[in-house]
């Protein structure tokens, strides 16, 4: 499904250049469920980032369905992360204005995503948020407010979804939730690569990768 | 546009700010240029009423006797008005065709001067009069003569034989128009048998003939094409003064015109500024969506488009009615001059939404080249 090869990428940093990725290679089947693991600094958010074509390599190839990400234009790039890739960030990143219907239906009101209101009444309902769909962000709890996110992802059906420490706010009984969340979608075929320092989600993944100062260690 | 709306709602605070800012530019925009042409109006009203500035005169006149007799011997057709007039003359206005004659009336020296009852204007505007039209039978006197002879307004008095009702005595004037008798011009060209003759006439210069410096050039070399037959001479007093005030209101205005500007346009794009570093999670989402950085840019253009329109409405009342209520108070003369200016309107609704898409243009930018990662952490 994606393959990464030679990624580096470097950042200015003042007078220094800043090394975040160096060389990594990487396979990533469909249906996988992959977790990044390392320390603050070691380049887990940026490769996520890279393989979100949110941020462009410095050098190296990404190979999503055969489509090579770093030969795409910023349109383009922004339509594979439209119709492929669902993000969830620890922030949830909901815009404050809209309530939770509105927020999830996000995607088709900036970029016109086909999205049918029946999914998500539907998508609510699975993330038991059916009774807050009218209400704004700032009116729900954090593991509500990641569900919402959850939903806005999932809601264009993506092959593959990135997520980037989405339970680093959350409590126990939310980051169950979660994880709960995102290994279904994974058994029903969706890809899942997922950003973490906690070891709960360490169970749900089919394979684990650790980075230390930009480069893949296991 | 849905969207657009909400956030304005959720951010209520930046917007207004940023709609004080354009209600501003627009409110002293309006103002000044309001007040800038009243102060025009009313200087041209002000050095209008100093008196006619332009002689265009026989061209065959001795100076020296123009001078020292007040006006020409000599006359030359009336018809140099109707050239001037038939030819666009951009120089001159209010032209007023006159006759004088000195003579002696009850053993006292005075002047007959006829006047044209129309004032042309070669331009074709309408402008207001400055002469008095006289009837036919009537007869205007000035102060000295009037006084001189114990005579008042309704008696009747006889000149060349001619009776003449006093329609009006004039107040004093200390100059020589107290020792004149006004009629109708083609009256006293009758009662002097030069019928179709005049020896002077009077008029303004337009100050569209300023532009190199020098007026009286411009006003003798028009003159020199249209009527070679005339000269030109100029009260240069009265010509500077309207000059130098129609100029200075100018200077005025584009001096102010280009700081009110800046300030307000450095208002604006630190108001969208501040909404963009605030809003930079929202940006780094919607890039996460798929949403291209032209769809983001126009969210804010589109934002600032509004602030443009409504604070161009909201300006244009506030400044009209500024201009209304401290006009008066400032213009005597011409306050009934102070209207609204609807093209200042129409180029504000068109010129503002522009100019503050234009002020947002930096921070929009700044915001959407910046990475998303960056954009996302924050």
């Amino acid at each position: 499904m994606l393959e990464i090869q030679n990624i580096s990428k470097q950042f200015n940093s003042g007078k220094s250049n800043v090394t975040a990725l160096n060389s990594i290679n990487l396979k990533v089947e469909t249906s996988e469920f992959l977790l990044i693991k390392g320390e603050s600094g070691s380049g887990k958010s940026t490769l996520l980032f890279i393989l979100g074509g949110m941020l462009q390599p410095s050098s190296g190839t990404i190979v999503v369905n055969d489509k090579d990400l770093c030969k795409l234009s910023e349109k383009e790039r922004g339509s594979y992360r439209a119709n492929e890739i669902g993000f969830v960030f620890q922030s949830y990143h909901l815009l404050p204005y809209l309530n939770v219907f509105e927020n999830i239906m996000l995607p088709n009101t900036l970029t016109g995503a086909q999205i049918n209101e029946a999914d998500v009444f539907r998508i609510v309902e699975e993330l038991g948020i059916k009774d807050r769909l009218y209400h704004k962000p700032s009116q729900l709890s954090a593991g509500e407010k990641q569900r919402v996110a959850l939903a806005r992802a999932l809601i264009i059906n993506p092959s593959l979804i990135l997520a980037d420490e989405p339970t680093g706010n959350l409590d126990e009984k939310n980051t169950i939730d979660v994880m709960n969340y995102l290994k279904a979608y994974q058994e029903k075929g969706g890809t899942v690569i997922m950003v973490t320092h906690g070891h709960l989600a360490d169970t749900y993944a089919t394979r684990t990768i650790r980075l230390d100062k930009g480069q893949l260690i296991t | 546009m849905k969207l657009i709306l909400k956030e304005i709602i959720h951010r209520k605070f930046n917007f207004l700010m940023g709609l004080l800012g354009m209600v501003t530019i627009v409110t002293l925009v309006v103002f000044f240029y309001t007040m800038t042409r009243a102060t025009q109006k009313e200087t041209i009203r002000l050095t209008r009423d100093m008196g006619f500035n332009v002689r265009i005169i026989p061209g065959g006149t001795d100076i020296n006797q123009f001078w020292v007799e007040g006006y020409s011997n000599l006359s030359m057709s009336e018809e140099v008005v109707d050239k001037l007039v038939n030819q666009k003359s951009v120089n001159y206005a209010h032209l007023t065709a006159t006759l004088h004659k000195r003579v002696q009336w009850r053993d006292k020296h005075v002047v007959l001067t006829g006047i044209s009852s129309q004032e042309r204007e070669p331009s074709g505007a309408k402008k207001s009069k400055m002469i008095f039209a006289i009837e036919k039978d009537k007869v205007y006197l000035g102060y000295e003569i009037a006084h001189q002879f114990n005579i008042k307004e309704g008696d009747t008095i006889a000149v060349f034989n001619k009776s003449f009702e006093v329609a009006k005595t004039l107040t004093e004037s200390g100059s020589e128009d107290d020792v004149r008798m006004y009629f109708d011009l083609g009256t006293l060209q009758s009662l002097v048998k030069m019928e179709g003759r005049v020896n002077e006439v009077m008029a303004i210069n337009c100050m569209c003939s300023t532009k190199n410096g020098d007026p009286l050039g411009e006003l003798r070399a028009e003159l020199k094409k249209i009527a070679p037959e005339a000269k030109v001479i100029m009260k240069s007093s009265v010509a500077d003064a309207r000059e130098k005030q129609r100029k200075m209101a100018d200077r005025y205005f584009f001096f102010l015109f280009p700081i009110i500007l800046i300030i307000c346009a450095l208002w604006l794009g630190s108001v969208t500024m501040t909404n963009v570093k605030e809003r930079t999670p929202e940006i780094g989402i919607m890039r996460a969506i798929g949403v291209t950085s032209w769809s983001i840019s126009k969210q804010f253009f589109l934002r600032a488009l509004l602030i443009g329109f409504i604070g161009a409405i909201i300006g244009f009342v506030i400044g009209t009615i500024g201009s209304y209520q401290l006009g008066p108070n400032i213009f005597n003369v011409t306050k009934i001059a102070i209207t609204p200016n609807y093209f200042l309107l129409l180029g504000a609704v068109i010129i503002g939404p522009f100019f503050a898409a234009l002020s947002s243009l930096l921070p929009v930018l700044w915001a959407v080249n910046r990475d998303s990662a960056e954009l996302l952490k924050e």
